[in-house]
């Protein structure tokens, strides 16, 4: 006999499978969800009030904590904006070395992506071997920032100090290893593990209508079949001179976010290990004083954080804090459209699908 | 006015109850200060460097602290890592209400010492202790995975002391 | 994209100002708030989502800057329309923009703006229960906003 009883579930924010203190409101009938509600602000900090009592110089703290997966991503994308509304030039060995960081940065992320997204489905080897291959980069961005998860790397003008001395050994040594594993490795766990393939094959299927309209960006998008990246349509820092390509895959489904993340781990090595052969010699920081005064202006700055395209509007009015400061979140966009994704699809394969969006909530509240 | 002045001996058989209770209570906080099965109740920053304690570098396994439960019903430890905002503490309160007895708080981070980066903000908690006892806290910003190890160790030490705030009011 | 900004400039005649390019961007202030839709709709045929949606306390005036971007190119355009503090309402974008869906509950969240035709105007960071919009400037966080613990709250 077939049940046709309409249940509300309630999951989250408390969740075990729950990524984040994101909350699902399904409604299921069986074992279908028929009707998908996600509710968010949960993690609302007020990141956008608390910018208007800070001077310039102290919001990057703020900034860490944002997308606290890639707290890099945001430091620079903040520093960005206040360099190009204060009108502050920085060093090339500066824009250098921000590409550096920034792609360190997004490798980390995307190995928590993977290993959040193999726990969602109880593979929990590959959490065990994401975060392991994770630690070793962790340990360099320790050594050159003396943070881990929320560095305060970035300040207005550059970076607070220089690589130490015989960081780029370290770094290189990470990277063999951590593309050996991606390569040869991972592909026990992910690609020619049935029980992957068969959970994530076709499941949550994004067309590039369904993008256009939610505003979707980042490797969402480009697992869809839109090639925008904004490293190559606006090239920001260093990524003009180095060679890159962009992953794009064409069917839009769980699969195809996964693969998309993983080819882009290897893409960031390749441009790190070219900026490390290009790193030119020079000053890391200009100098700028702790407290700038910015003339009445708006600034609208974007770029390619690892969820997405990350934003700021910053409006200036004179004085020594922003006026207002906006935030866009790629991810805010992206968890709109758990509406429409989950619908039609076993309770069970809803988790899998919200981990392939891999929301960050502090980014997504704000 | 007599009886005050009455000093009266405990029975042999009230010494020996006294005695095994005493007994009990050792083998059971050594039990349950090496068993503590924690309830994950990560938020933000702070639940990253949470998993990074319970995986391969740090590995929280081998405290006895072991990641299986993850259900209210069945942990005795909540690791409270992350802000707590004005619209999830009735949530956090309603989790920890689940837990059974006794029950342990750690608050980990800033956020929930006093309010930490955003004691300023209009919708967070400053500091977990308004609303829950804990017994201890993880300094920090996030703080490294290395200081989830030193809490937890802090927390043996009071429950095997019986000094924990559970253990205080009674609820052991 | 200078085309773009004059060719609607040139379409809204008197209605439309375009503000000399601050850091290269494409700025354009709409005097009559009613035309909003209008110029969506004139929008829509370059730009594909509305990319962020910034509201600005400029007490008592209210600044609405609708940031459109599209997959294509790097452009953006910035539509700046003032609201006045007496009437804190303007039509939604959402059947033209659906990505203004979310934008829009935000500015109705956290500085009580009303979006007119809107199909689910709720709060969406804070209750539903949540005294005050708190990006406005006059919200005060004094130390009663701080100590609160939220507890009474219903959502």
């Amino acid at each position: 006999m077939e049940h046709k009883d309409r249940i509300r579930m309630n999951i989250g924010p408390v969740h075990p499978a729950m990524h984040g203190v994101l909350k699902l409101i399904l409604d299921v009938e069986g074992d279908t969800v028929v009707k998908a509600e996600p509710e968010i602000g949960f993690l609302h900090r007020a990141s956008e009030k608390i910018a208007e009592m800070r001077y310039f110089s102290n919001y990057y703290p703020i900034m860490d904590k944002l997308d606290y997966v890639s707290a890099l991503n945001m430091e620079i994308l903040y520093a960005s904006t206040v360099e190009k509304a204060a009108g502050i030039t920085i060093s090339e060995r500066a824009t250098y070395m921000r590409t550096i960081m920034a792609e360190i940065q997004r490798i980390m992320s995307h190995l928590i992506f993977i290993g959040s997204l193999g726990e969602d489905f109880g593979n929990l080897t590959s959490f065990i071997w994401a975060l392991r291959e994770r630690e070793l980069l962790m340990t360099i961005v320790e050594k050159i920032s003396g943070g881990r998860l929320a560095p305060m790397y970035m300040c207005n003008g550059g970076m607070f100090y220089d690589f130490p001395e015989g960081i780029d050994k370290d770094i290189l040594e990470a990277l063999d290893k951590i593309e050996n594993k991606v390569k040869h490795e991972y592909s026990a766990v992910f690609t020619k593990n049935q029980i992957f393939l068969s959970r994530t094959k076709g499941i949550g299927i994004m067309t590039k209508d369904m993008i256009k309209r939610y505003g979707i960006t980042g490797p969402i998008a480009r697992a869809s079949g839109i090639n925008r990246d904004l490293r190559k349509v606006s090239p920001y820092l260093a990524y003009d001179k180095v060679d890159f390509d962009v992953p794009v895959e064409e069917n839009g489904d769980t699969y195809s976010r996964f693969i998309v993340r993983l080819n882009e781990i290897l893409e960031s090595i390749k441009i790190i290990r070219q900026c490390l052969k290009q790193l030119p010699a020079g000053n890391y920081k200009t100098a700028v004083p702790w407290i700038i005064r910015i003339p009445k202006k708006d600034t609208f700055v974007k770029q390619e954080s690892s969820r997405g395209e990350m934003g700021i509007f910053l409006v200036t009015d004179g004085s020594d804090k922003p006026y207002r400061l906006k935030l866009r979140s790629p991810t805010f966009f992206a968890i709109r459209a758990l509406e429409e994704l989950l619908v039609n699809v076993k309770v069970a394969d809803a988790f899998v699908i919200v981990a392939s969006i891999d929301p960050v909530m502090g980014e997504v509240d704000r | 006015m007599e009886e005050s002045n009455e000093f009266s001996y405990p029975g042999m058989s009230e010494v020996i109850f006294m005695k095994a209770q005493k007994f009990i209570d050792t083998v059971l906080n050594w039990g349950r200060s090496n068993s503590l099965w924690p309830l994950t109740f990560g938020t933000s920053c702070c639940a990253i460097e949470m998993m990074t304690f319970g995986a391969t570098k740090v590995d929280s396994d081998r405290l006895g602290v072991l990641f299986v439960g993850d259900s209210p019903r069945q942990s005795d430890l909540i690791l409270v890592s992350g802000t707590i905002t004005k619209k999830m503490a009735r949530r956090l309160l309603n989790v920890y209400e689940q837990m059974p007895d006794p029950k342990y708080v750690i608050a980990v981070g800033a956020c929930n010492i006093s309010g930490g980066l955003y004691h300023d903000s209009y919708n967070t908690i400053d500091g977990i202790d308004r609303i829950m006892p804990v017994d201890a806290f993880v300094p920090g910003c996030p703080p490294r995975p290395e200081e989830f190890l030193d809490a937890v160790r802090v927390l043996q030490k009071l429950i095997k002391e019986n000094k924990s705030k559970a253990q205080k009011n009674g609820k052991s | 994209m200078e085309n773009l900004s004059e060719k609607l400039i040139k379409e809204f005649n008197g209605k439309l100002d375009a503000i000399k390019g601050q850091n290269n961007l494409n700025i354009v202030a709409l005097k009559n708030k009613k035309l909003i839709k209008k110029l969506s709709w004139e929008i829509k045929n370059y730009f594909d989502i509305l990319y962020t949606l910034t509201v600005v306390d400029y007490s008592p005036v209210f600044e609405l800057n609708y940031v459109f971007s599209n997959y294509e190119n790097d452009d953006i355009l910035i539509v700046k329309v003032n609201l006045d503090e007496k009437d804190l309402s303007i039509d939604s974008i959402t059947d033209i923009f659906d990505s203004a869906n979310w934008e829009e509950r935000e500015a109705y969240d956290l500085f009580g703006i009303k979006f007119n035709g809107h199909p689910d105007l709720r709060r969406i960071l804070l209750p539903e229960d949540w005294p005050g919009h708190p990006l406005r400037k006059s919200f005060e966080i004094n130390d009663e906003v701080r100590h609160w613990t939220g507890l009474d709250l219903k959502f």
